[in-house]
């Protein structure tokens, strides 16, 4: 294996990688500098207080609302649980569901596939340019949030920092291959696309709200419920299970991808 | 060994019948011109052959490898260049950057001696690219590894004439080399000028699969003459003459009828359906050319003698007799019934594919 279309395709996600993990890291900063203002004002107000008793428990739960006391809680609750997990689920989903269906739609396929390469590779090294976005900001954004933290005085436990990057890779990889499913199963690029937000977005609102139900273990299909950054940063618990079960829906929806794409007519 | 070799091979999608039943083969060394207007099909048996998609049935072979055989089509791959219709090029990356990606892809043994020929601005980022100079991109990409087999799908449009010909003289230097090229094309100009065989395609079937000499001399001639005299329309319904028009004669627009049931298979029940356009061009021309005498003009497939002792009765002020353009022939292939209706025989149907054959061309 050359890995061309992985350098390739690589090279061509290393621009939006950049900009990405500047935005994740700046929004890093942006929480850990606001830390010491909404640890000891807001979340310890007798408002906020009112506020969390009177909204639904899930409600509460699912956008962190119940762990503002704390900067890890506050990362881990707010940026850690909406901005890392979900939009960069989301958009690492909108991506894969772009990589195969766009080039379909544009033509670009056909130059590909016209040289000497097998469909199984080019599903196998697109995928894999999915690790540059994820590496590239898994790498900038906790180096600076630790770094922002010693700078304000702020205690982020790093330890648990890093294990949460370490264990949120098999969670994105997973979103990308959910989307990776889309783009070889739908025809049109823009629908794929749009999909892999609705999709990711549903199944986020689904798994917090369906365990206070009667089918709460329902929730075990969405990717998120095998990764928890509260978990993580306030308590220390490493999910590895739940981090090797993302690891093989992974492998699994992209041998899916594969076996589809292999098989079907270029248009 | 044949460089392509189809065997009844045809593609539907869904209800659409793209390809239906195609048998041909493309012999090593020859340029073969693939042939036929726009949605006639061309684009999906090039698909069918670069291994983009399965035939629904029969089957095909590319320098030896069934086309089905997803190993088999990567071997392929190695000693087969493509120059699609629509250049889907990273629009992000320069032209040099994605000519690295290819040769990787590939490899690259001439892309510098081809650059020099077809020079696109390599520095530059595709998206700024002209469809000329991403045509030329095309180009070089699918000849870069050497290959011994080029697929090129409608590979001149978008190219000015100066660089057209360069292309042509290329292929024609290319081929003395002993490369083959399966080269579909709607303008038959090029065709006439690079090809040795021609299949002509139309509405998913194979129509005519001939050199293309023997198309021009199934095309006959085209006869212009001038005379001093006035004459009829009418005069000049001898064996062999279609699509007679006169000059300044309104009739000429409506079909003649001289040759109608006459002529053998393919070109049956034709000759007429093409008059009315080109004949009123024809016309212009004549008598734009001079205002002496009357002009005639027609496509003449019958026997020389005949004309000629039919064209001794007359005061003849001018005459010129060319190979007839492959357009008059092309439209003898368009006026025909279409062969899914053929059979029905219906006139209905036939009154139908007329304009539809024309408006395609």
């Amino acid at each position: 294996m050359t890995l061309d279309v992985f350098r390739y395709e690589g090279e061509q996600r290393l621009t939006a990688a950049l900009g990405l993990s500047a935005a994740f890291a700046l929004m890093g900063v942006a929480f850990v500098a606001a830390a010491p203002l909404v640890t000891a004002d807001v979340a310890t107000s007798a408002q906020f207080e009112q506020l969390t008793t009177q909204l639904p428990q899930p409600f509460v739960q699912a956008f962190g609302l119940e762990s503002l006391a704390s900067a890890e809680g506050l990362l881990a609750g707010e940026f850690y649980t909406l901005f890392w997990s979900l939009f960069f689920g989301i958009y690492l989903a909108y991506t894969a569901a772009g990589s195969i269906a766009d080039d379909v739609e544009t033509d670009r396929m056909d130059v590909l596939l016209s040289a000497p390469i097998s469909r199984g590779t080019v599903v196998f090294e697109k995928f894999l340019a999915l690790l540059v976005p994820i590496v590239t900001a898994s790498v900038v954004t906790p180096a600076v949030i630790a770094l922002a933290a010693a700078y304000v005085d702020v205690t982020v436990p790093l330890a648990e920092l890093a294990a949460l990057h370490a264990l949120s890779i098999p969670y994105l990889l997973c979103c990308g291959a959910i989307g990776l499913a889309l783009s070889v199963f739908l025809d049109d690029a823009d629908t794929a696309r749009n999909a892999a937000i609705g999709l990711l977005f549903a199944l986020y609102l689904f798994q917090s709200f369906v365990p206070v139900t009667d089918v709460g273990w329902l929730a075990n299909v969405a990717p998120m419920a095998h990764f928890d950054p509260n978990d993580i940063l306030l308590d220390g618990v490493y999910d590895v299970a739940g981090a090797a079960l993302l690891l093989a829906a992974t492998v699994v929806l992209v041998g899916v991808s594969r076996h589809r794409f292999i098989r079907m007519d270029i248009q | 060994m044949a460089a392509i070799t189809t065997e009844g091979l045809t593609k539907h999608y869904g209800d659409v019948r793209a390809n239906e039943d195609l048998t041909f083969e493309v012999r090593e060394g020859e340029v073969f011109g693939y042939l036929g207007p726009n949605g006639a099909g061309k684009s999906t048996t090039i698909r069918t052959l670069m291994g983009f998609q399965s035939p629904t049935s029969g089957s095909a072979t590319v320098l030896g490898h069934d086309v089905t055989d997803r190993k088999a089509m990567i071997e392929a791959k190695r000693h087969l260049g493509y120059v699609p219709a629509e250049m889907g090029f990273d629009e992000d990356v320069t032209g040099e950057r994605f000519l690295r990606y290819q040769a990787s892809l590939k490899g690259d043994s001439r892309s510098e001696e081809l650059l020099e020929l077809f020079d696109p601005p390599m520095e530059r980022e595709i998206g700024e690219y002209s469809t000329g100079n991403k045509r030329k991109l095309a180009i070089v990409l699918a000849f870069m590894h050497d290959p011994d087999l080029v697929i090129m799908d409608e590979p001149t449009s978008g190219l000015d004439p100066l660089m057209q010909e360069r292309f042509y003289e290329f292929i024609r230097d290319e081929q003395a080399k002993g490369k083959t090229f399966f080269f579909s094309s709607h303008i038959l100009s090029e065709v006439q000028k690079i090809c040795d065989r021609v299949g002509v395609i139309r509405n998913g079937h194979l129509v005519e699969l001939e050199d293309v000499e023997t198309l021009l001399d199934r095309g006959g001639k085209r006869v212009s003459v001038r005379v001093a005299d006035p004459v009829d329309r009418e005069a000049f319904a001898i064996e062999g003459a279609h699509d007679v028009s006169v000059a300044g004669d309104e009739r000429s627009s409506r079909p003649t009828t001289a040759d109608g049931g006459e002529r053998d298979d393919g070109a049956r029940a034709t000759g007429d359906r093409p008059s009315s356009a080109d004949g009123a061009a024809k016309n212009e021309d004549a008598s734009s050319g001079g205002r002496d005498g009357t002009s005639v003009s027609f496509t003449f497939t019958g026997d020389y003698n005949d004309l000629l002792s039919h064209l001794v009765t007359y005061d003849i002020l001018d005459l010129d007799i060319a190979d007839a353009p492959l357009e008059d022939v092309f439209m003898r292939f368009y006026g025909e019934v279409d062969p899914e209706t053929e059979s029905a025989a219906s006139g209905t149907a036939e009154a139908e594919s007329g304009p539809e054959g024309n408006a395609d061309v």
